[in-house]
């Protein structure tokens, strides 16, 4: 959807939009609809002067008499008028130090940041005023003072936005091709930048507004035209708050309101689609949790560190509920080594997070259980479940380039683990053995007291291990943990995991793309396909008798060492989208063997031979031998 | 580059911008049309001695900048005036008589250091609570009521809102209707004194929070909405702390950090809300003193007044930056 399309379906946009297109209006038609002429000179008595609303003054009179209604409605002249030229200087201002200091860069742009940070510590409207006290109080002074400081927000958002437009390939090529600076900046920078802007260009048109009434208001406004702000002055100076006149006051007052309330609701609806932020987050409220089923019934399975049965994970969407993971069923046995795979959206994460109830916020447990030392994760009490994480179950993150906190020294994280579930540490305790955990995964015990920023990815991938481990757990997941790293490093760190697996006797979970990985390291492997399980059983197996046409395709499209010269087979087409998912087999529409009852019903999990479980209608018959 | 090093370049950039304010002062008052310093001389309020104390003081048959034709090159109404600048010396008021402008600002000062200190503390400790309930209960009506609360507030002018709580403080509330003191009636006791004095604080106090509140409240909620949604944030709640400690620990100090930032943005800011809640208080701080030099074309005071808002910005802003670099180790660069 366009981005005015979004705009257009947004309600605050349009309220902003009818609040000042309403006062633009009004300035428009004020010599029409006013009921007096403000600027007319009339004899008044005393007895004219602060009278309350009326048939014959709607909104009473001030203190020369006048008509308030009348001020009011011609005033959204001098402050629309203010608000908008005065922005358009800025804008021009701001924008041409903008993409300059942003195009050029180095030292110009340097310069003219500083000059910028410059401009942003003198105190606004303290220099209005000292300007405007000493060039006069005219009309044209006061919107070429306003519009000449308020530039500096654009100038800072625009450069930021031309750094970036500035290396984007199309503006790399127009340079490549020898287009001159000002032409690669009218036709190429300008347009990209432009759009990004409208947001700050209401600021702008607020801020100019605001500026211009509290000029007034302290008695800086042009003394031969009606604002709003110089109302509001000439009422609050000649004593309408001890005379209770609050028509004098209020009306002025909320017209101000009234149209920076409308820009702004403006401007939030811009920013809120063009530069869409986080809605959601971590520390939402969990969801419901499911109530007991024929899984939770079934009671815990015995031999295993977790044991995952028929779990379905959906996730709030617009209109209804995707189901992300549907029935799925693995177990994951004491020590061993598990590998989880399949292409980039099949649910390998969301299955493993599900089961540990870390998902991402929308996310649910809709029905199934989740084995663990006997009690079920998915229905166990928050605080019983706290206590679990971590002491026993732990993840390494994917991607640990954000997954510690950059405030805190890393050593402090692995302590905080561990005196949060062996409180009896003491302090020194827990900080001997956090740097023990990063001599175990080959870093010096130093590096405790540094923090995540000053590490490399791999360390920083190294310390997230050594913060996995701090608990001793008994089952380890490890999400991707090599995504981020280059060749060399990925292989150290996986030699780690599965050297530091051996020797604390955990079960690791190795969620990952990498097939070689899994034949390398792995006891067992479960082959996930659009949020079901396809196929799983030992390595040995899988690798070398696969029984799902998925399986086969998948292991077709990696190179064997065995058999460097086989030809790779990449998969056509793309994994299901939750919400378009084909009724019968997932698979069935890349399928290369797929026939008429794999379009209709999903097949369920054929046993073949012990704990080898496959998804499939082709060994339905296999299994039944 | 080193952290000492960063922490001295702040320093520096700081002192820069003090030189740079300073000449800017100078040059403002002296080139734009309305030449204050001849305007003064002209000023019938001034008796003929101290015209020619004046002439002297700014050497006005000096060259302005530099002395190319006699005497050391220094001799010049520029560095007369830093000269005079660096004994403290800001001049003599035309409005007030006999007073000189250092007197003026260092008595005001304390009176708008009253007022803006309690309420941006105030407004700071409101609008991070606020702001963080917000966020953590966002998309409920504690949320959509802040926010609103939020946008409204901001689009509210400062001045404005003080004649509103003024005019219904005053008429239905019994509060003064502004100034520092109850002028007139019987002799206080000390106690009773102070309590007059907080009388007349209350309301400006009010009106300064709640215009600080609402633009803190607002950034403190997408703030902490972003922190919330990061990696290490997922990380802590799988370590298995509660979400109270997950705050406490590892969101409130990140959230905070675009609040110092936004503070330090913001100072210009509280000059103007002190100018216009002092306006309409009749608080007699700096705000209100620069208003009276405006309002009397007393330009020495105006220009003293200007110096004194403009480095206090900036050094608070700097006290801003040294927290910030406190707060975050991975700044680096300036």
């Amino acid at each position: 959807m366009s981005a005015w399309a979004r705009l257009r379906r947004n309600r605050l946009f349009w309220i902003g939009a009818g609040m000042l297109g309403s006062a633009i209006l009004v300035a428009t038609l004020a010599s029409v609809i006013a009921p007096y002429d403000p600027y007319a000179q009339v004899r008044v008595t005393v007895s004219d002067i602060y009278v309350g609303p009326s048939g014959t003054h709607l909104l009473g009179t001030d203190d020369a008499g006048k008509d308030v209604l009348s001020g009011l409605i011609y005033g959204a002249r001098v402050s629309l008028l203010v608000g908008f030229t005065a922005a358009l200087i800025s804008l021009f201002i701001g924008g041409v130090i903008g993409i300059i200091a942003g195009y050029r860069g180095g030292r110009t742009g340097n310069l003219l940041m500083r000059f910028t940070d410059f401009f942003l510590v003198i105190p606004d409207l303290a220099l209005q005023i000292v300007i405007v006290a000493i060039v006069g109080q005219s009309l044209r002074n006061i919107i070429l003072v306003i519009g000449a400081l308020g530039w500096t927000t654009t100038a800072r958002l625009v450069r930021a936005q031309t750094l970036t437009v500035r290396e984007r390939k199309f503006v790399q090529r127009a340079k490549a091709i020898g287009a001159g600076d000002l032409h690669v900046l009218i036709h190429h920078v300008f347009p990209q930048v432009v759009p990004l802007m409208l947001a700050n260009t209401v600021l702008v048109i607020s801020l100019a507004i605001l500026s211009e009434s509290t000029l007034a208001f302290i008695g800086l406004g042009d003394p031969t035209v009606i604002s709003w702000g110089q109302m509001l002055n000439f009422a609050f100076t000649r004593g309408a708050v001890s005379a209770g006149a609050w028509w004098a006051l209020m009306p002025p007052g909320l017209a101000i309101v009234w149209v920076v309330l409308g820009t702004t609701l403006l401007g939030n609806a811009a920013e809120e689609v063009l530069n869409p932020r986080m809605t959601r987050h971590h520390l939402e409220p969990e969801a419901p949790l499911p109530p007991p089923d024929a899984s939770t019934a079934a009671g815990p399975v015995p031999d295993t560190v977790l044991a995952i049965r028929d779990l379905r994970v959906g996730f709030e969407a617009d209109g209804g509920e995707l189901m992300a993971i549907d029935r799925v069923s693995f177990d994951v046995r004491p020590g061993e080594s598990l590998g989880l795979v399949g292409e980039s959206g099949c649910g390998k994460t969301t299955a493993m997070l599900g089961s540990l109830r870390l998902l991402p916020p929308g996310g649910h447990i809709v029905s199934g259980a989740v084995w663990h030392d006997g009690r079920d994760l998915a229905r166990l009490d928050s605080g019983e479940l706290r206590d679990l994480r971590w002491d026993s179950l732990s993840v390494v993150f994917q991607g640990a380039m954000n997954a510690l906190n950059p405030v805190q020294r890393v050593g402090a994280q692995i302590t905080e683990a561990i005196q949060l579930h062996k409180p009896e540490t003491d302090d020194a305790a827990a900080r001997g053995q956090a740097r023990r955990l990063l001599e175990l995964v080959g870093m010096s015990p130093d590096w405790a007291d540094q923090y995540p920023h000053q590490f490399s990815g791999g360390m920083r991938q190294r310390a997230m291990i050594a913060l996995a481990l701090a608990c001793n757990p008994s089952v380890v997941v490890a999400d991707e943990p090599t995504t981020a790293l280059d060749v060399m490093i990925q292989a150290q760190v996986m030699d780690l995991l599965v050297r530091l697996r051996e020797e604390f006797g955990m079960a690791l979970v190795l969620i990952t793309h990498d097939l070689g990985v899994v034949a390398e390291t792995c006891d067992r492997v479960v082959v996930m396909y659009g949020g079901v399980v396809a196929e799983q059983g030992t390595v040995a197996e899988v690798f070398s008798d696969p029984l799902h046409p998925y399986t086969r395709l998948l292991l077709q499209a990696f190179p064997d060492i065995d058999d460097p010269d086989r030809a790779l087979v990449s998969i056509p087409g793309a994994p299901p989208r939750l919400d378009d998912l084909p009724t019968g087999c997932r698979f069935a529409p890349r399928c290369p063997q797929a026939f008429e009852r794999c379009g209709q019903e999903r097949p369920a999990d054929y046993q073949v031979g012990d704990g080898r479980r496959v998804s499939c209608f082709l060994v339905e018959e296999m299994s039944r031998v | 580059m080193s952290r000492g090093k960063l922490l001295l370049r702040k320093f520096a950039w700081a002192l820069v911008t003090v030189m740079v304010v300073v000449t800017f002062n100078f040059f403002l008052f002296r080139v734009l049309p309305g030449d204050p310093a001849k305007a003064g001389v002209k000023d019938p309020r001034i008796t003929p001695q101290q015209v020619a104390a004046l002439q002297e003081r700014f050497g006005l048959d000096k060259p302005v900048f530099l002395n190319l034709e006699e005497g050391p090159w220094y001799d010049s109404q520029y560095f007369r005036y830093f000269g005079a600048l660096a004994q403290g010396d800001l001049g003599t008021s035309y409005s007030f008589k006999n007073r000189t402008v250092a007197e003026l600002l260092s008595r005001s000062i304390v009176n708008t250091v009253w007022l803006v200190l309690p309420a941006q503390l105030l407004a700071i400790m409101a609008g991070v609570a606020l702001g963080l309930l917000a966020a953590w209960k966002r998309g409920t009506k504690i949320d959509v009521s802040a926010l609103t609360f939020g946008l409204f507030t901001w689009s509210l002018p400062t001045f404005f809102l003080g004649i509103i709580l003024l005019f219904v403080g005053s008429r239905y509330l019994g509060f003064p209707i502004g100034g520092r003191v109850t002028v007139g009636g019987a002799p206080l006791s000390a106690w009773s004194q102070a309590g007059d004095v907080l009388g007349h604080l209350f309301l400006p106090t009010l009106t300064f929070t709640l215009v600080l509140l609402g633009e803190y409240l607002l950034i403190m909620r997408s703030s902490v909405v972003e922190v919330f949604s990061e990696d290490y944030i997922l990380t802590a709640k799988a370590k298995g702390l509660s979400t109270i400690e997950i705050i406490r620990r590892h969101g409130l100090r990140n959230a905070m950090l675009p609040i110092v930032t936004l503070i330090a943005l913001n100072l210009g800011f509280t000059v103007s809300g002190a100018i216009q809640v002092e306006t309409v208080f009749s608080w007699p701080g700096l705000g209100k003193l620069t208003v009276d030099a405006v309002s009397q074309r007393d330009y020495p005071l105006l220009q003293g007044a200007f110096l004194l808002l403009a480095v206090s910005v900036i050094a608070a802003n700097l006290i801003a930056e040294l927290i910030y670099l406190r707060l975050d180790p991975r700044v680096t660069e300036v």
